[in-house]
């Protein structure tokens, strides 16, 4: 099998410098950090000053190593790519490798390919603290094929826009701040849009209530609330839900702000994995037209 | 053989080429001359593929490039006036990557990537990190890159710029044995004399516009004529000058020391019809001749720039 070019040498690249073993220790060590402080407080802190270990919380320590680990990878991915295009751009080596027989697609794939290559190395290096829940039962290895799926699918969909930023703009500091600036509206800006649409409505609904005196429905955001699917945040929600058993939480949230069906509830992270998967597609696909020379296209620059 | 047909690009209001007609020839070493702003680095651009004209065809041995880029790109090689290369890559590794592009591998491309580093004088530096080498060097590494996939044209974009004269006397025989072997060149310089040292053809490029082209010796003789007439008198200067000013095919008289120097657009026999009427009146000339001309006065005639006020394009 042919090895995407770029892809071997920036993995080469990557491990000569001392600048991935830091994110490596850098990642472990956090999440070893709130791994132990978890595990120190359910059951040593908890026996100690409760005198008694709740069981059926422990789960919970899986979904607080979980998430952080989650949030570990929203918060690099952005830093591998975002500089991926406009870093060769600034190095002056962009210009040779559009020269030379590689697609602009071919360097997309090989950049994301190898930002992808090292969030599956944190994540496969961060497996013994992740295998702390083991220690207590009630995750499964499964569970833990799915989110290492979830951590994977995430460094796509995250890089993908990293990358297209990192096309887009020529500076890596713009390109980076706009892509964690995309990441902000994805996780939190969903959310922002769901409340301003729930609490415009019941504006309007307190209005009608003065006027013709009916009984108030508590309002919601109706099939706005199906742009959470673009919010990986809300996937990685679900998947842990459904790991945990507590997926009803998610479901209450879903009806409560807004309308779905069973069906979108009972397969929100596999509906919400396709979504971003087809997002990340898109991104690529604008990525390399944004990339090739002989395409017509506006670049955002500064002007000197 | 490359042809490059009403190339046209503008940047906003500023119209980098206008129109530019080029053909280079199979063998050439095609000196591409023109002044800061000229057009030379977006021609090379657009011919590499890096940039889109607004109008306008580029062929290389006929295959047109925009319908068949692969193929184009397959047999252009490309150094740029200003390149980067990867930290923490070794010199043979940053071929051997290149290498890989063109889907050579394996024990292959090591022993293409070392016999280009030997043509270019780097076999002694094959295990260095490529941000170590001086620049000169890393040029020599840009241009023993831009062979790995055999292309037969190559685009080499100010080659010798910022290098010290024994790195530029190195590039300039590099660059006549590629030449040997078979290589189409198209090189741009500032550095006129070493361009008409080393260059079969010659095009001078002006406001995105091609002013002259041909070999340096067709340019010499076909622009001879615009070089300066100088003339010394040992009496009857201010006789002469008078004589002079009345002749309509006179533009431009200066005056230097003993010497008198002028631009004369006559053709042989009216400068023989000048000289005689000058002596009828009175001037002693002992000296009288057209400068010869060299490919420095040449540009500066074409575009009126000097050698310094020119640059990358």
């Amino acid at each position: 099998m042919k090895i995407n070019p770029v892809y071997k040498k920036e993995l080469r690249i990557g491990v000569r410098t001392i600048k991935t073993a830091l994110i490596i220790l850098g990642y472990n060590g956090l999440l070893a950090l709130f791994g132990l402080f978890a595990f120190y407080a359910t059951f040593e802190y908890g026996s100690r000053y409760g005198g008694t270990v709740n069981y059926a919380k422990v789960l919970e320590l899986y979904a607080i190593i979980a998430a952080v680990e989650f949030g570990l990878v929203l918060f690099t991915v952005p830093a591998l790519t975002a500089g991926s295009i406009s870093g060769e751009r600034e190095k002056q080596t962009l210009d040779i490798l559009l020269t030379s027989k590689l697609t602009p697609m071919q360097v997309i794939l090989g950049k994301l390919a190898s930002s992808i290559s090292i969030m599956i190395l944190l994540a496969f290096s961060s497996l013994p603290i992740i295998s702390l829940v083991f220690s207590i039962g009630g995750v499964t290895f499964l569970d833990l094929l799915e989110f290492m799926a979830l951590i994977i699918i995430t460094a796509i969909y995250i890089g993908s826009i990293g990358i297209f930023f990192s096309c887009l703009f020529k500076k890596t500091t713009a390109a980076t701040v706009s892509t964690y600036g995309a990441l902000l509206f994805l996780t939190l800006g969903t959310f922002f849009i769901i409340a301003a649409i729930v609490i415009l409505k019941d504006m309007k609904a307190a209005a009608l209530v003065t006027q013709t005196d009916y009984i108030r429905k508590s309002p919601d955001a109706g099939y706005w609330i199906l742009i959470l699917l673009v919010n990986p945040a809300m996937t990685c929600f679900s998947m842990i839900e459904n790991q945990i058993g507590t997926g009803s939480r998610l479901v209450t949230f879903l009806r409560e702000f807004g309308v779905t069906s069973d069906w979108i509830e009972s397969n929100w992270f596999f509906i919400s994995a396709a979504i971003q998967g087809v997002l990340s597609l898109i991104f690529i696909y604008f990525s390399s037209r944004l990339l090739n020379p002989l395409k017509e296209k506006r670049r955002f620059k500064k002007k000197d | 053989m490359l042809q490059i047909r009403n190339l046209t690009k503008k940047y906003g209001k500023f119209t980098a080429l206008d129109n530019l007609n080029l053909t280079i020839d199979q063998g050439q070493i095609f000196g591409f001359v023109g002044p800061n702003g000229a057009g030379k680095t977006t021609t090379m651009k657009i011919v590499a593929g890096l940039l889109r004209p607004d109008s306008g065809q580029v062929y290389l041995d006929g295959i047109e490039q925009k319908e068949h880029i692969k193929e184009f790109k397959e047999r252009i090689g490309y150094m740029p006036d200003f390149f980067g290369v990867y930290d923490n890559l070794k010199a043979k590794e940053y071929m051997e990557f290149y290498a890989s592009i063109y889907g050579i591998e394996g024990e292959q491309s090591r022993k293409l990537s070392l016999e280009l580093m030997d043509l270019v004088g780097l076999s002694d530096k094959a295990d260095s990190y490529v941000d170590s080498l001086s620049r000169g060097m890393k040029q020599r590494l840009c241009l023993a890159r831009s062979l790995i996939h055999n292309p037969e044209f190559l685009i080499l974009d100010e080659p010798a710029s910022g290098l010290d004269p024994r790195a530029r006397y190195d590039m300039k025989e590099i660059i006549k044995e590629l030449n040997k072997r078979g290589k189409t060149i198209l090189i741009s310089s500032h550095i006129l004399p070493e361009l008409a040292q080393m260059c079969t053809n010659i095009g001078i490029i002006e406001n995105g516009k091609m002013m002259v082209t041909g070999t340096v010796e067709e340019i010499m003789t076909t622009r001879g004529t615009a070089s300066p007439l100088v003339m010394r008198f040992v009496n009857g200067q201010e006789k002469a000058i008078e004589i002079l000013k009345e002749n309509e095919l006179v533009d431009n008289i200066t005056i230097r020391d003993n010497s008198v120097s002028i631009l004369f657009k006559g053709n042989e026999e009216e400068e023989a019809m000048l000289l005689t009427d000058m002596i009828k009146n009175g001037a002693y000339v002992n000296y009288f001749s057209r400068e010869e001309s060299d490919l420095e006065s040449l540009f500066i005639q074409i575009t009126g720039h000097t050698e310094q006020d020119t640059g990358e394009a």
